[in-house]
């Protein structure tokens, strides 16, 4: 088969392409007008993305500050049940009962259980 | 247009020329541009600092697993996890800037130190151990001396750390105040100090304490702790974000252990020995355990024990299970039930020559004086065996296990092998001493029938609480021996994800042997040793045993003649149909006084068991209402 094109096409297709540049009408010479659409539905899709990432990113510092919310509520959750838990001893109610005046006690003989 | 030589030219308006000058110099922009990213990317070396701050690092994250909760029978939670802020303070900030400031910087810092003074004032009100002027004091020498992290008190919970936020200066935050906490998790107690050894905890691995594990925390840290998760980080223009392009390992939280403690039972049994005990000077330490007979399930475990820089008892040391001495005279249901068992004895009220207290072809033992006390005041010189057990005569059970075993020793150690008191069986807590047997085998060890005499009431033998609880437990529970256990399962969001629960261990004995010294024991505390316990709200049958621990030199005395005294009862109730087992020792330093087993561990039983009774479900009696 033969050679259709020399080395010194690449030259060639180098020096108009630089003068074309020149000019300003390299992209009119290539018809990229052809692919206006693409171009542009590229150019969405990137402004997309970086949108996107954006919005992540501001749902992401979000979670986090939740998160750290949540920690919180946890922790005084945590701390109240403590407490509460603390204040069940049965030597803790004893004293209290008896430090508040009142008349219940321990119990002095076993409950009875009602059979039918 | 065309020329005189025939070339066409381009005739150029002004606007053409204007754009076409923008669009040379934009070109020439961007390829300057082009060539300086070729540059930055082939040959820039930035500054590392600069290179770090810029770029936005992605880190890993660990996620701390949530450690699971241990709660007793009941559900109520004995130990949880809680955070703690220990509080600190930057004393130097601002001080820079007010020093740069030569117009009103001086009257700013003025502002700032009675700003810390109030702060002071309210920290001694937080912390007591230092005063306010010690405070103000620390305060100023620090930001004199730039010291840029004081440490104020020990760590504090959330409601606490609140109302330091709060404070003067600390509530203009890090930057202006030098506020600086650090949070870390803790374990809570909601009963403070009730089962505390027994829950135990797992010390830091930075701890020189070498005992890092211990208790049900230490034993089931590998169910407790859970697994750790991660997640990578980023840095934003809005702070620390999740990366979400990585990924992540969600952690796996702890599971809970539910425990067989019965935290109110724990609670009766920790008054009714610490008011016995904490009166008592010479006593070094005390346990008390109660268990469910036909479980084995521990429902309470007390451990008292005199710290040495403590003046009180504390749950320091796990006595009930850490420590094997000479059981004494609880040992001698040991041989009772090897000579019922091996047909040695038929009944009871079979007798023995008394021989005024000396057990024929032993040497270095000896005379039991009560004997001679019983054949005085009974004027006879025959001894029944279960006057011997209420009593609690070395005499007859030396005679009875020389008189039967001194042929075949092996025996009576095989036996012992087979009740479990020769091991240190599988227990849910770390520590179980394994308990000491002499045996005829034994070459390192000259073996005499002495051994035999003195192993037959309950010296000779090293064994701990537990395993004694143990062997009575099996009578209690006609001949069948439990496993003695903690954990009743392991759960996971309250669904059981490990059941444990009882174990048969063996069968020691026939129903007719452990009825037959349900009767000894029954006699002990009607008319025995144990009398104290016979006006208890429900009938106890038990054992008291005394023996005394040696000093380094082998001897029992010191060189004031004083004892080192191990007091022990153990025994079950209601005693004809038993639902709990229960022990009690004293251990007491070397003291003149006496520690027997009929004294404080009998009475701290019949507190226990009088207090059981009425709010056990198991006593309530029940009322058929008529048709």
């Amino acid at each position: 088969m033969d050679k259709t094109w020399k080395i010194q096409d690449i030259g060639k297709w180098l020096n108009n392409s630089f003068r074309a540049i020149l000019k300003g009408e390299f992209l009119l010479r290539l018809d990229v007008g052809r692919y206006f659409i693409h171009i542009v539905y590229t150019f969405f899709l990137f402004a997309m993305v970086i949108w996107i990432s954006l919005m992540i990113e501001s749902t992401m510092n979000k979670v986090e500050r939740n998160k750290a919310i949540l920690h919180e509520l946890e922790i005084v959750n945590t701390q109240k049940t403590f407490e509460v838990v603390s204040l069940s001893r049965r030597s803790s109610v004893n004293a209290m009962l008896e430090q508040m005046g009142s008349k219940v006690t321990e119990p002095k003989n076993p409950a009875t259980v009602l059979k039918k | 247009m065309e020329t005189n030589n025939g070339i066409v030219k381009k005739n150029r308006d002004r606007i053409g020329v204007i754009l076409y000058v923008v669009y040379v110099l934009l070109l020439a922009a961007s390829v300057l541009l082009f060539v300086k990213i070729a540059g930055i990317q082939l040959f820039f070396n930035p500054n590392p600092k600069i290179e770090r701050a810029l770029r936005p690092v992605s880190r890993a994250r660990s996620i701390e697993p949530v450690r699971g909760n241990i709660i007793d029978c009941e559900g109520r939670l004995l130990a949880m996890s809680c955070p703690t802020y220990q509080i600190a303070m930057d004393c130097t900030v601002l001080r820079e800037e007010f020093a740069k400031d030569t117009k009103n910087g001086a009257a700013r810092e003025e502002e700032w130190l009675q700003k810390a003074k109030a702060l002071s004032t309210e920290l001694a009100k937080v912390f007591p151990e230092k005063s306010a002027d010690e405070y103000w004091r620390l305060i100023r020498e620090g930001r004199r001396g730039g010291k840029k992290y004081l440490r104020i008190g020990k760590p504090v919970d959330r409601n606490v750390y609140k109302r330091i936020c709060s404070f003067p200066l600390f509530n203009e935050g890090k930057y202006k105040g030098g506020l600086i906490t650090e949070q870390q998790n803790i374990r809570i107690y909601p009963y403070g100090k009730l089962a505390r050894r027994t829950i135990g905890f797992v010390r830091n691995n930075r701890s020189n304490v070498g005992n890092t594990h211990v208790g049900l925390e230490g034993r089931f840290d590998y169910e407790l702790h859970g697994r750790e998760g991660k997640e990578w980080t980023k840095y934003t223009d809005a702070g620390l974000v999740l990366d979400n392009d990585s990924t992540k390992v969600r952690p796996e939280d702890g599971k809970d252990i539910r425990t067989t403690i019965n935290i109110d039972y724990q609670d009766i049994a920790w008054r009714a020995l610490y008011s016995e005990i904490k009166e008592e000077a010479d006593l070094e330490g005390a346990c008390l355990v109660l268990m469910e007979a036909s479980t084995g399930a521990i429902r309470s475990m007390v451990n008292l024990y005199r710290d040495a820089g403590s003046a009180d008892f504390e749950e320091v040391s796990n006595l009930a299970i850490g420590r094997s001495m000479e059981p004494g005279s609880v040992f001698k249901t040991v041989t009772l039930m090897q000579v019922l068992s091996d047909g040695h004895i038929k009944s009871l009220d079979e007798t023995i020559p008394t021989n005024h207290g000396v057990i024929q072809g032993v040497k270095g033992v000896k005379a039991d004086d009560h004997i001679r006390d019983f054949e005085r005041r009974n004027s006879t010189n025959m001894i029944s065996i279960i006057d011997g057990f209420k009593m609690s005569s070395n005499y007859v059970f030396g005679t009875m296990a020389v008189s039967n075993y001194a042929k075949k020793p092996m025996r009576f150690i095989e036996n012992i092998h087979s009740y479990k008191l020769g091991e240190a069986f599988d227990f849910d807590l770390i520590g179980l001493a394994t308990p000491t047997i002499p045996s005829p085998k034994d070459k390192n060890r000259y073996w005499s029938t002495t051994d035999l005499a003195v192993m037959g009431y309950g010296y000779g033998t090293r064994e701990t609480p537990l395993h004694i609880l143990c062997f009575y437990n099996a009578i209690a529970n006609k001949g069948r021996m439990m496993k003695p256990y903690l954990v009743e399962d392991v759960e996971k969001d309250g669904i059981i994800k490990e059941r444990r629960g009882p174990a048969l261990m063996s069968t020691i004995c026939s129903q007719a042997v452990a009825d037959t010294i349900t009767r000894a024991l029954k006699a002990v505390t009607e008319e025995g040793t144990a009398r104290r316990l016979k006006d208890a709200r429900c009938a106890v049958a038990g054992k008291t045993g005394t023996s005394f621990g040696t000093y380094a030199d082998g001897n029992y005395t010191d060189e004031h003649g004083r004892h080192k005294y191990q007091g022990t009862f153990v025994g079950f109730f209601p005693a004809d149909d038993p639902i709990y087992s229960v022990i009690c020792t004293v251990f007491s330093k070397p003291t003149s006084k006496q520690f027997q087993g009929g004294g404080i561990p009998a009475r701290a039983i019949k507190s226990l068991v009088n207090e059981l009774y009425n709010i056990d479900p198991a006593f309530r009696p029940c009322l058929t209402a008529a048709k």
